[in-house]
């Protein structure tokens, strides 16, 4: 995306803001993390009850054994409700972040391949981070402290030993962690690159099984996945190296603490300690112990789930959209001029230069040259798709450069047809969804479309011939009574006969409307006040 | 056991036992880390309530007590769970990751090979389950030692609830396996489909957003960007709240595991102070409640490998269909070239030039797909090459070089493109089938000539340029029959021109046969022989053979009954 890469803090700032919304959710969570140290405390004061009281087989045995208990119930009882508040925060923030990545995705401010594995791998990404890394973050602040602190109540030496090797413990996590960053987000590039590589192969199957291509394309795929379970590996031995230290570390506290209690209570410390300890105080400290690290671990559980968040960070911001003037009511048939049109993709050589042309209110052009003179482009001009590199398009006097485009006042009818899945009025009436039944029915008869209009249809057109395929484009495009109709190569699919027999309907549809029609056919050109040749 | 396994899980099983020295390792190690923890929470437990009773019981009985051993094991208890969990994490990962990248090349090619459900799928559908299965199937190589660990951790934990009572031991056994069943149960009926809404939720979130992003430049005329992003967020609220249930019902697990460990603690500790007189040795009652608690601590391990392998389970039922059924190498190719496409009229001979013609919507696309086995089909219409087609142990596609009405382009470059036909084409080669598609010129001008990137299906070149590719890929195809659907649709008179020219110098020169589809009168005058397709689009079309352009019926029919 950009080429310096965004510092951690831009992204850390980035998750925190997209999080502000579910502030209160998010602190639930936190909140109910950290309450796990309440019923670990009551382990460890239950059972430190219930060894004092063994010995001389006392009633407080009783207490003990029931404190325990209950002190594993509310345990489970807390996570899971910990749980589900955190993925409820979760949802709330993906499904806002995700509008913002589809609404970019469909005003054309993204490439489409990236936009849409953002929009769905990408988001979901997120979920870790918000549903189990923010809250353990937060009650890694404040856990430990309140374990510390129960630990400190029993022996204050403990406490402190176990204070101390937190020290070592940040600092080595923190050296660990800086690495995995960069390796995390390298690794998400190439997941990205895979899934988008994945899709395109899949789309492509038809052609591949055609061309029995599919040991060819498998081992494209083979070798993309290679890459990908390298850079995981490294990731993965990088991230597991600050688990290996965090564990290290939380078996470190018991064994310090098991031989600090031991020692002082068989009074063979070297140094004097003037700390009173029991074999209750010393349980409770032990049992204890490796409750100081356990917030922590959950949080170092949950770490790769942040990294893994801030790499999609940069795929996830908001576009800018350009600043443009909001585009005018036009009239019913407007007037439109081109003069010294160039456009041009990219460095490419322009694709079209120096075009004038006026268009009168109600006149029909139809557009024609050889393939690739660019007719398609000064076509997209109108729906901000094709970029206007030089001179001015003025539709109704207002020039298209201030405006961007004219989209919602354009009939239209590509080179090749959306098919959503649904019924076919469905898909006809996705130009004009509040057109009438009797409308949409009347307009395909227009059109020459004589399917049921019930008829459902699937994502790959199913069941619709190239050439129905054709007629609903223009049946949509003919309901919706736009100022402007544009019309791409309208009768391409279409033998002669069914040519033929939709001329008729297709002069109907521009009568009196402003019409571009890029064509080659003569039928159609022999609609057109005026032809024009590139 | 081996018959039966379905082509998808003998392709696993294979993978697992490619890795089975890395699994190996990852087991050991677990079993290390689990073991290792419950022998250190509970030496620590005897040794401090050991020295406790020991410092109470006056400075000498203080000073005989060994803590020489006790402190070292501690220590080396502290550095072999660590060094476990470290290698248990490399090698299961590892292990995970190269089995996963060898699997998924071949689930694409069985993919591409299966000619049923996969064709029916949308493109953003079929990826996501592609892709989000797979990942599920990844739990059944991590999770493989946890069963292992879990079974050595509890034996290590109910050895030391032994050494305080054998009903402690009893107590520990028994919560574990009433943990695992409960939890188990909880998985299957309660979790695992939860599991499987979200998924199918995502998929659907996946095709519906590639489905209408598909549309933008329609979507733009027709001002429906709004409704569009709307529609994406109503698919994706369905797809977050299957997330959110489950949540829920996988910490439902959390609660169940916490009160069975409660309940079983209170055995652990309870029973030996009800059955027996002489209560165990205090420094050995904590060794037992310690060990319960790590010992339940691996049991939730396997509790949690259990809801893994749910999920990898509906993962592989739902991959299961995609699949191709018949090894390729199992499969009968046809040693003729005629062409049957209608039981009641001879046969084709290779090197004729054959047009479909009918209205638009007749079916004259899927008669030539089904023709090359590229769609299902009922047995017995067609033959091609002396085989049936639509037979499953059949495969007759290398017959044909195909250029499909709907343009299917690789997001990549022209030469991969082109390669697809032949991946060991020289390039001399493929500048002259480009000529002959008269695409050549064009891509000789264009910064990167053959590398030239030609964007998501082919979205740099104009829909002319796409069409003239994909026929230049068909004519880099060495086969009998070249095959076009509308092969000059949307060029303009002189392309057309100067393309059928030169597919007309390139059949009379090869002898390559043509079957073709087109409405240009153009294209009709390359044609000798006309067959009439008249029927229902998938239904069986039969043929009546139209005299035109000069052949006479008879003529016809006395070139094609030999």
């Amino acid at each position: 995306m950009t080429a310096v890469p965004p510092s951690p803090l831009t992204l850390r700032h980035w998750l925190r803001e997209a999080g502000r919304p579910q502030r209160r959710g998010l602190g639930l969570a936190a909140l109910m993390t950290t309450a796990d140290v309440l019923p670990a405390t009551g382990f460890a004061a239950g059972l430190a009850l219930t060894l004092t009281a063994w010995p001389n087989r006392s009633g407080a045995i009783v207490t003990g054994i029931l404190l325990m208990t209950a002190a594993f119930v509310v345990r489970g009882l807390v996570s899971q409700r910990a749980a589900d508040v955190g993925a409820r925060a979760a949802a709330g923030i993906k499904g806002q972040v995700r509008r913002g990545v589809v609404a970019d995705l469909f005003a054309g401010l993204r490439p489409s391949g990236g936009g849409l594995i953002a929009a769905v791998e990408g988001v979901d990404r997120l979920e870790g981070h918000y549903a189990r890394f923010e809250p353990a973050r937060m009650a890694a602040v404040a856990a430990p402290v309140l374990v510390l602190i129960a630990i400190a109540t029993a022996s204050p030496v403990s406490a402190l030993i176990l204070a101390l090797t937190l020290i070592p413990f940040g600092l080595s996590l923190w050296l660990a962690g800086t690495a995995a960053a960069a390796e995390s987000r390298n690794q998400f590039q190439a997941l990205e690159r895979l899934s988008g590589l994945f899709l395109d192969r899949i789309r492509a199957l038809p052609a591949v099984a055609a061309f029995q291509a599919s040991d060819t394309v498998a081992s494209e795929v083979e070798r993309a996945s290679d890459a990908l379970a390298k850079r995981t590996a490294r990731v993965l031995r990088i991230a597991f190296l600050s688990s290996g230290i965090l564990e290290f570390f939380s078996a470190l506290a018991v064994a310090l603490v098991a031989v600090y209690c031991g020692f002082q209570l068989l009074g063979l410390m070297p140094v004097p300690i003037p700390e009173p300890l029991d074999l209750g105080r010393a349980v409770f400290a032990l049992v204890l112990a490796p409750e100081v690290y356990a917030p922590l671990r959950r949080m170092a559980a949950a770490y790769h789930d942040r990294q893994a968040a801030e790499a999609v960070v940069p795929t996830l911001e908001r576009r800018d959209a350009p600043t443009l003037l909001p585009a005018p009511r036009l009239g019913k048939s407007p007037t439109v001029s081109f003069r010294g049109v160039d456009i041009a993709y990219g460095d490419a050589p322009p694709v079209v230069s120096g075009f004038d042309l006026k268009i009168r209110p109600g006149q029909v052009i139809a557009l024609t040259g050889a393939s690739g003179t660019g007719k398609s482009s000064l076509l997209h001009l109108f729906l901000g798709l094709s970029p206007l590199s030089a001179g001015e398009v003025e539709v109704d006097g207002h020039p298209l450069s201030r405006h961007g485009d004219w989209c919602g006042q354009i009939g239209w009818m590509g080179q090749s047809t959306v098919v959503v899945p649904g019924t076919l009025a469905d898909n006809i009436a996705l130009s004009q969804p509040d057109a009438s039944r009797d409308l949409i029915r009347a307009t395909a008869e227009q059109a020459g479309l004589t399917l049921d209009l019930d008829r459902r249809i699937d994502e790959r057109g199913g069941g619709l011939s190239g050439g129905e395929r054709r007629r609903l484009a223009l049946a949509r495009a003919m309901l919706k009574q736009a100022p402007l109709l544009l019309l791409d190569e309208p009768t391409a699919h279409l033998d002669a006969d069914a040519e033929a027999a939709l001329i008729p309907a297709l002069a109907a549809a521009i009568k009196g409307r402003t019409c571009l029609i890029a064509t080659h056919s003569r039928a159609v050109m022999a609609l057109a006040d005026r032809v024009v040749a590139l | 056991m081996s018959r039966s396994l379905s082509p998808l899980e003998q392709l696993i099983r294979a993978e697992v036992r490619a890795q089975r020295p890395r699994l190996m390792v990852a087991t050991i190690a677990a079993i290390g880390v689990t073991c290792g923890a419950a022998l250190l929470l509970g030496l620590s437990g005897w040794f401090i309530t050991a020295a406790a009773l020991a410092g109470l019981a006056g400075p000498a009985v203080a000073h005989a007590f060994n803590y020489m051993i006790p402190s070292a094991l501690i220590r080396l208890l502290a550095i072999v769970r660590t060094g476990s969990r470290y290698v248990e994490r490399v090698a299961g990962h590892e292990a995970a990751l190269q089995g996963l990248g060898r699997l998924r090349p071949r689930l694409y090619a069985r993919l591409a090979e299966g000619r049923g459900a996969v064709k029916t799928l949308a493109a953003g559908e079929a990826s996501s389950r592609l892709i989000e299965d797979v990942d599920a199937i990844q739990t059944r190589f991590i999770r493989l030692s946890a069963p292992w660990a879990l079974g050595a951790g509890l034996l290590v934990s109910a050895g030391m609830a032994a050494l305080a009572h054998v009903a402690s031991a009893v107590a520990l056994v028994v919560g574990a396996a009433v943990l695992v069943l409960g939890s188990r149960w909880i998985s299957e009926r309660w979790v695992r489909p939860a599991a499987g809404d979200r998924q199918a939720a995502q998929g659907q979130l996946k095709a519906r957003l590639a489905e209408l992003e598909a549309a933008t430049p329609e979507l733009k005329a027709w001002s429906l960007e709004g409704w569009a992003t709307a529609e994406v967020a109503r698919v994706a609220d369905a797809a977050d709240a299957a997330a959110v249930t489950l949540a829920r019902r996988a910490g439902s697990l959390m609660s169940w595991a916490g009160a069975v460990t409660g309940l079983t603690l209170a055995g652990v500790v309870g029973l030996p102070l009800i059955l027996s007189p002489v209560p165990p040795a205090t420094p050995l009652m904590a060794v037992a409640a310690l060990a319960t608690a790590a010992g339940m601590e691996a049991a939730l391990a396997l509790v949690v490998a259990l809801r893994d392998a749910g999920a990898a389970r509906a993962a592989s039922a739902r991959l299961e269909p995609l699949m191709g059924e018949v090894e390729a190498a199992r499969m009968q190719t046809p040693a003729g070239t005629a062409l049957g496409l209608f039981p009641d009229r001879p046969e084709i001979p290779g090197g004729a030039r054959v047009r479909l013609s009918g209205p638009s919507g007749i079916g004259k696309t899927t008669l030539i797909e089904q023709l090359m086995g590229l769609r299902v089909d009922v047995e017995g219409r067609m033959s091609a090459g002396g085989l049936d087609p639509a037979r499953s142990d059949v495969d007759v596609r290398g017959l044909f070089a195909y250029a499909a009405q709907e343009v299917s382009l690789l997001d990549g470059t022209v030469a991969q493109n082109l390669r697809l036909a032949d991946p060991k084409a020289p390039e001399a080669r493929l500048w002259e089938v480009l000529e002959e598609a008269a695409l050549a010129e064009r891509v000789a001008t264009a910064p990167k000539g053959l590398n030239m990137p030609i964007g998501p299906g082919g979205a740099f070149l104009s829909g002319g340029e796409r069409r003239r590719l994909t026929l230049a890929r068909a004519y880099l195809r060495t086969a009998p029959w070249l095959v076009l659907d509308e092969p000059t649709e949307g060029l303009d008179a002189r392309t057309e021109q100067k393309v059928l020219h030169r597919l007309r110098a390139r059949l009379d020169r090869t002898g390559q046969g043509l079957v073709m589809i087109s409405h240009r009168p153009a294209g009709v005058a390359l044609c000798d022989v006309v067959l009439e397709v008249d029927g229902g689009a998938e239904a069986a079309a039969s043929a009546l053979p139209v005299c035109e352009l000069g052949q006479t019926f008879r003529s016809q029919d006395a070139q094609l009954g030999d």
